[in-house]
């Protein structure tokens, strides 16, 4: 079962991100604290601008803080060279984001082993196996992402997230260009991840059907967590986003 | 990675084709080049070395070795047979009544048939008078068959009229100052009342057994009362592979630098291809940095795209190269039919060599771009670079073009010696990298204030101007590579046109145009005689003559030497028949030299200097600077009082002067004294500046090679960018669309903006290709920089050019742009 002892898989101390300066200064991120446990899903919801995605880029590696500490495991993302950082994403995290996932010119196979390809190491056949299995994917692994439909195309990148068995997987709106059955699909994969594998998923959503299937959901408004809900419902979801968008600026 | 990236090439075939056949181009380019040096030296050297010949005898200075000597020689110990070898004055007329032109200098290219030298191609050998043998080649040229009657000039004049008895093929002995190749031979007792009785040389055959050095000794000893040379079979031979060997270099040092050119084109176009097929990638590139590729990696798997497309490339170009070669061989001349074709695998090696290196370095700019894509190009288009002018650059530019002025200035003073002309050349690329510098500059200063004024002519117009000012970082981008291209196009067009003006420039100016000029039809190392002087000089009318003695001299001055052209003519010329105007000083002969400016700068003389020339090579004769002239560095360096000369310099006469009160009837009448010697030509000074234009074709032909290449760079440069600054415009586009702008405006906006960066480009090009080109002729020509010659017709012509091809330029990409869109998947 899942593990949630232990120290977090992610967390970010005074996390801070500020674009511009002087009049067009803004703070996407104001002074973020947070921790994402292991073997749990969480999902972080807010207006547009609330500095969502922002969180998550920080947090995967992929855009620089200008303030504040963030943590993957036990390393220090705000300290770590580029080349350093890359080899962390490499092997110990996982994306999912809303569209352009996959590499058009390598098969489904090949951009699920990506990660092992660029470390040089040969995937484990019986994990690949295991993983292709899980998103249900068999029969197209030799296509390539143009002969794939849009569902198809998500659960491949999911499978790429999943292979290399990393620490955190985030996803930036996964469901955001799927219709509802696709969606669910995804999410399903998502939630097997976390209850069979073990995996900790940080997922950034505007949708509330894809919250349901989270354990936690974070809620952010100008650059701060503002309130949190465990065990999310579709319509509780819905009630806090309106309570937030109805409170005073 | 690699294979992704290898795959995703199949998308852009266009690219990579273009990036394929620069590649090709530099490789056929280097191999041919090397082909061509390599078969020359085979064939040569095959052709090369007679092995019958034990020792050479050969006179030095003008005598004749008599046939006693051959006599006496050919009874000295281990010495089987001494054949003697004359030589003399002999022009083929061909049926037009003109020389046939021959490699040969006419006062060498009679000769004696001897059974060792000639090889039979048709016919048989003379035998008799009234029978000559012709070289095969220049039968050929001159549509001669055996049988046929020809006219041949000989020595003073005497036309001969013999019939063709055969055809042969020489065999020279090897090394050049030994032997000529002969254009027509007699029967050896024929030879002595056609040509100059007496022997040029005499080859003696030793006997086997008999050591050549021994003989060698001997025969020195034997000929001890004559001005001679002795030399060994082997010893000639030797002598005969190093000429061959250096001359070959020199082939292969004239023909490599095209492949230079070739290659630095062929690194612009890839740098300028791979720059475009980075920036269609750059999302990929992203979602490979944040799926765990890093920077090295990217950077590494662009490199060995490069290098795979290069080895592509390099083997397409050795296949074109191996086949060009025979081509470029063909345009040297007829001779070509004998080539032995060798070098490919060396010259095969050398390509792929060459073609590697060259590509990762072009391409090596683009892999550190790709490396700093960040992760997040894959979520969202990275936000541009900052592109406000950095005063930093601008700082920098402007510190650069001060460098280059004050190095121009500081070596304005034409100089011979190689440091300032370094330092000059330097200065030009100095000065180019400061304007390219400061273009961003530039564009914001110039463009800013026709923003209002634009916007009265459209709205189309209005963007154009805006885009192009607002945005100055890409504008110069675009703008530079134009630059650059415009740049080369006008610095090799001024350089040029400055040369042209060069070469007629001092025989101009010496040469008045009422003088009439009289020089042998085969131009080159071709010689009159003393007896066309007194012809010259003795025809009614002519109250002026004077002939002019050539010859290629060290001078020196204290320990410092140059090589220079000394006229040595006689003293009443200056003034009447030739005019060299002196800047300082007199021109008058009888007081000392007369020097070149060129040469007083070189050696840094001044007027009562003495001057040590060696005419005679035995008997150097010291002389004073007597007056300083105006002319360029192909014109005689020092005009000297015929007497000094040397008896055997005086009798070879390399043009003959003359003038009387009525130029016209003058000239009339010396072409009538001479109507019957097609040897000689006789003309004004135009004729004569054509003929050195002529002779200075190579050179012609190099700067018009670079030009060419120069025109092929601006094109590519300008439709690439142009290309890459509408694709990296798509969203600002699709928006533009979105709200509302038609198609045909968005297109005239494009290509009003790429004609306006164009024009700035080309405007730019245009001043620094001219000011650079006016500095490089200074340098390259030792000319003041007032020399150079402005061309306005080439520049307009290539700044119209301009405007058209960026307005073609822009037309695929804007069509691309405004076309209505599929949605592509992923």
């Amino acid at each position: 079962m899942a593990n949630r002892q232990g120290p977090p898989a992610a967390r970010a101390r005074g996390l801070t991100k500020v674009y511009g300066a002087g009049a067009s200064r803004v703070a996407a991120l104001d002074g973020v604290d947070v921790d994402f446990d292991r073997g749990r899903f969480t999902a972080i919801m807010g207006a547009s601008g609330s500095g969502k995605s922002t969180l998550l880029h920080c947090m995967a590696g992929l855009d620089r803080p200008t303030g504040g500490r963030a943590w993957i495991g036990d390393a220090e993302l705000t300290v770590l060279s580029d080349t350093a950082l890359t080899t962390l994403r490499r092997d110990r995290v996982g994306f999912v984001f809303q569209d352009f996932n996959l590499l058009p010119t390598l098969t489904a196979l090949e951009n699920i082993t990506l990660p092992f390809d660029l470390a040089g190491r040969r995937p484990d056949p019986a994990a690949v196996s295991r993983v292709v299995d899980a998103v249900g994917l068999g029969d197209r692994l030799g296509h390539r992402p143009g002969e794939l439909s849009g569902g198809q195309r998500q659960r491949v990148a999911c499978a790429r997230a999943l292979v290399t068995e990393p620490d955190v997987i985030f996803a930036d709106e996964p469901t955001g260009a799927l219709d509802s059955r696709n969606s669910a699909g995804l999410m399903r994969v998502l939630r097997h991840g976390v209850d069979a594998f073990g995996r900790t998923v940080v997922m950034v959503t505007h949708d509330p059907a894809a919250a349901a299937y989270a354990d936690r959901a974070l809620f952010l408004a100008d650059g701060r967590i503002v309130d949190e809900l465990a065990a999310p419902t579709a319509d509780g979801v819905l009630d806090r986003v309106r309570a937030l968008e109805e409170a005073p600026c | 990675m690699l294979t992704a990236m290898l795959r995703d090439l199949r998308a852009h075939p266009g690219r990579v084709a273009m990036t394929l056949a620069a590649i090709a181009l530099g490789v056929a380019t280097t191999v041919a080049a090397w082909m061509v040096g390599d078969s020359a030296s085979t064939t040569l050297a095959a052709h090369a070395v007679r092995a019958d010949v034990g020792v050479t005898v050969q006179q030095t200075g003008d005598t004749r070795l008599p046939e006693r000597l051959r006599q006496r020689l050919a009874g000295r110990p281990g010495v089987t047979g001494a054949t003697g070898i004359s030589t003399g004055r002999a022009g083929l007329v061909g049926r037009d009544g003109k020389l046939v032109p021959s490699p040969t200098v006419p006062d060498r290219a009679g000769t004696n048939w001897t059974a060792a030298r000639m090889r039979p191609a048709a016919g048989r050998a003379p035998a008799r008078a009234g029978e000559v043998a012709v070289d095969a080649g220049l039968a050929r040229t001159a549509g001669l068959r055996v049988g046929d009657r020809v006219r041949i000039v000989l020595g003073d004049g005497r036309l001969d009229r013999p019939t063709v008895t055969g055809l042969f093929r020489y065999r020279p002995l090897g090394a050049t100052g030994w032997d000529t190749t002969p254009a027509v031979a007699y029967a050896t007792a024929t030879a002595a009342h056609r040509l100059r009785p007496g022997y040029d040389r005499i080859e003696l055959t030793t006997a086997t057994g008999a050591d050549p050095r021994d003989v060698a000794r001997d025969a020195r000893d034997v000929a001890r009362g004559y001005h001679v040379r002795v030399a060994t079979g082997p010893e000639i031979a030797a002598a005969a592979r190093a000429q061959v060997r250096s001359d070959v270099w020199d082939l292969r040092l004239t023909l490599l630098p095209f492949a230079a050119v070739a290659l630095l084109v062929g690194a612009f176009v890839i740098a300028n291809t791979f720059t475009m097929l980075m920036a269609q990638r750059v999302r990929q590139i992203g979602l490979f940095r944040a799926v765990g590729a890093r920077a090295g990696q990217v950077r590494r798997a662009v490199l060995s795209e490069a290098a795979v497309l290069a080895l592509i490339g390099a083997t397409l170009g050795a296949l074109i190269g191996v086949a060009l070669a025979p081509a470029v061989v063909t345009l040297a001349g007829p001779e070509a039919a004998e080539v032995t074709y060798t070098g490919a695998p060396a010259g095969i090696a050398l390509g792929y060599l060459v073609a590697v290196p060259v590509t990762l370095l072009a391409a090596y700019g683009t892999s550190r771009r790709a490396s700093r894509v960040p992760p997040m190009a894959a979520l969202r288009p990275v936000p541009a670079e900052a592109r406000t002018v950095t005063r930093r650059r601008g700082a920098i530019g402007s510190g650069l073009l001060a460098v280059a002025l004050a190095v121009t200035v500081a070596t304005l003073r034409p100089d011979g010696a190689n440091p300032p002309r370094i330092a000059a050349l330097c200065g030009i690329v100095i000065g180019v990298a400061g304007v390219l510098l400061l273009t961003p500059a530039l564009a914001a200063v110039v463009l800013r204030p026709f923003g209002r004024l634009a916007g009265r002519v459209g709205p189309a117009a209005r963007l154009a101007v805006r885009g192009a000012a607002r945005d100055p970082r890409r504008t110069a981008g675009t703008a530079g590579a134009i630059t650059i291209g415009i740049g080369l196009i006008c610095a090799f067009a001024t350089v040029a046109a400055t040369f042209e003006q060069l070469i007629g420039a001092t025989t101009r100016a010496t040469v008045p145009s009422a003088t009439t000029v009289v020089r042998p039809a085969a131009g080159g190392d071709a010689r009159l005689t003393p007896a066309d002087l007194r012809t010259a000089a003795r025809t009614p009318g002519v109250t002026a003559s004077a002939a002019a003695r050539d010859a290629i001299i060290t001078v020196a001055h204290g320990p410092d030497t140059s090589i220079q052209k000394v006229t040595a003519i006689e003293p009443r010329a200056l003034g009447t028949v030739l005019t060299p105007r002196a800047t300082a000083g007199r021109a008058d002969l009888r007081r000392g030299v007369l020097i070149a400016r060129s040469l007083r700068d070189t050696l840094d003389l001044r007027l009562g200097d003495t001057l040590t020339l060696p005419l005679d090579p035995h008997a150097p004769v010291r002389v004073r600077v007597a007056g300083v002239y105006e002319a360029t560095e192909a014109s005689a360096g020092v005009y000297v009082d015929a007497a000094l000369a040397p008896p055997s310099l005086r009798r070879s006469i390399a043009a003959v002067y003359v003038a009387g009160p009525d130029p016209a009837s003058v000239r009339d009448r010396v072409r009538a004294a001479f109507r019957d010697r097609p040897d000689v030509a006789v003309s004004g000074r135009e004729a004569v500046i054509a003929e050195q234009v002529t002779a200075q074709r190579f050179g012609f032909l190099v700067i018009y090679a670079m030009f060419g290449l120069s025109v092929l760079v601006a094109a590519f440069g300008m439709v690439n960018t142009l290309t890459l600054s509408v694709t990296e415009r798509a969203r600002e586009i699709a928006v533009l669309r979105a709200l509302g702008a038609t198609p045909r405006l968005v297109r005239r906006w494009i290509r009003l903006e790429s004609t306006l960066i164009a024009l700035l480009g080309a405007v730019l090009g245009a001043t620094v290709g001219v000011t650079g080109g006016a500095v490089l002729q200074h340098a390259m020509l030792v000319q003041p920089l007032t020399a150079a010659r402005i061309p306005y017709a080439t520049t307009a012509i290539t700044l119209a050019g301009a405007v058209v091809v960026a307005t073609l330029a822009a037309a695929l990409p804007s069509h691309t742009a405004t076309r209505p869109r599929p949605e592509r998947p992923t």
